[in-house]
């Protein structure tokens, strides 16, 4: 006598794709919050004639305890132009946006040199600040 | 005789559903939170000056000394609000690109909103920045 074999499905239950895909986007917003600036801590200043920065590759932070962040890692202002040339490549002028964003109370000391690092790597400075209404 | 309305009807959303409701939502502020551009203000600075060699250009150029509360024009003191207008005389004068380069030097202690507010009132009234930064050399001693 030949007995059939029990041939069971296994399915992934369709009902829980929403959820599946809820949790996928919950990693991926993570693992992008890390390369992202907005966790840092940085008030703006004012200034007048502001204009659109657009798409930039390279973003530095120097936030309200002076530290100075590259694309939201915590860098040192030593080997900060290389590491900006590195990320700009060779990209043409127009494409070399360096987007700048300075905490208003940090100081000379700590402001001037990153921007000098940016003009050495060949960047298009931008200085992220407020519309001054006054 | 009285007929009793049936009014069994009852309107819910699946509950299956409510993951695709979130992920959409999510995607919707997603969206949104991306799509917010910054605003700004350009700057060209040409690299810092190596003053040894360009001290005869500096003395055609207007010098700009920035310091925690104060601006000097020339190493003249200027009150905050006339230096908008004190630097558009002094640049107008100028006819060259050259000539309208404006070297600007801060104290250690200047604060960042102090700093782009005086560069930013040079720029607009078509001077170009260069920093001025101190160079630091090691000095060894036998």
């Amino acid at each position: 006598m030949k007995i059939k074999r029990k041939t069971s499905r296994a399915e992934v239950p369709s009902m829980a794709m929403g959820d599946i895909a809820f949790n996928l986007l919950i990693f991926f917003v993570i693992l992008a919050k890390a390369q992202d600036d907005s966790h840092l801590q940085w008030t703006p200043a004012e200034a007048k004639n502001l204009e659109s920065a657009g798409n930039s590759l390279v973003s530095i932070v120097i936030d309200n305890e002076n530290d100075v962040y590259l694309n939201g890692q915590e860098t040192g202002q030593p080997g900060l132009a290389a590491m900006i040339e590195e990320m700009l490549g060779g990209r043409p002028a127009g494409d070399r946006t360096v987007l700048l964003k300075v905490h208003r109370e940090v100081t000379a000391q700590t402001f001037e040199p990153v921007i000098e690092s940016i003009s050495e790597a060949g960047g298009e400075l931008v200085h992220i600040v407020e519309e001054d209404k006054k | 005789m009285r007929l009793r309305r049936k009014n069994n009807l009852m309107v819910e959303p699946p509950a299956s559903a409510t993951g695709d409701i979130a992920f959409n939502l999510i995607v919707f502020f997603l969206v949104c939170a991306s799509v917010q551009p910054d605003s700004g203000r350009k700057q060209t600075i040409p690299r810092a000056e190596q003053t040894e060699n360009k001290e005869k250009k500096n003395d055609e150029n207007i010098q700009v000394e920035l310091k925690r509360n104060a601006v000097l024009i020339n190493g003249d003191a200027v009150r905050i609000p006339e230096f908008s207008a004190r630097i558009k005389v002094k640049l107008d004068a100028k006819r060259t690109q050259e000539e309208k380069i404006v070297i600007v030097k801060s104290g250690d202690d200047v604060q960042y909103a102090h700093w782009i507010a005086i560069t930013s009132q040079i720029e607009d009234a078509g001077g170009i920045i260069t920093l001025q930064l101190e160079e630091e050399q090691t000095v060894t001693v036998p």
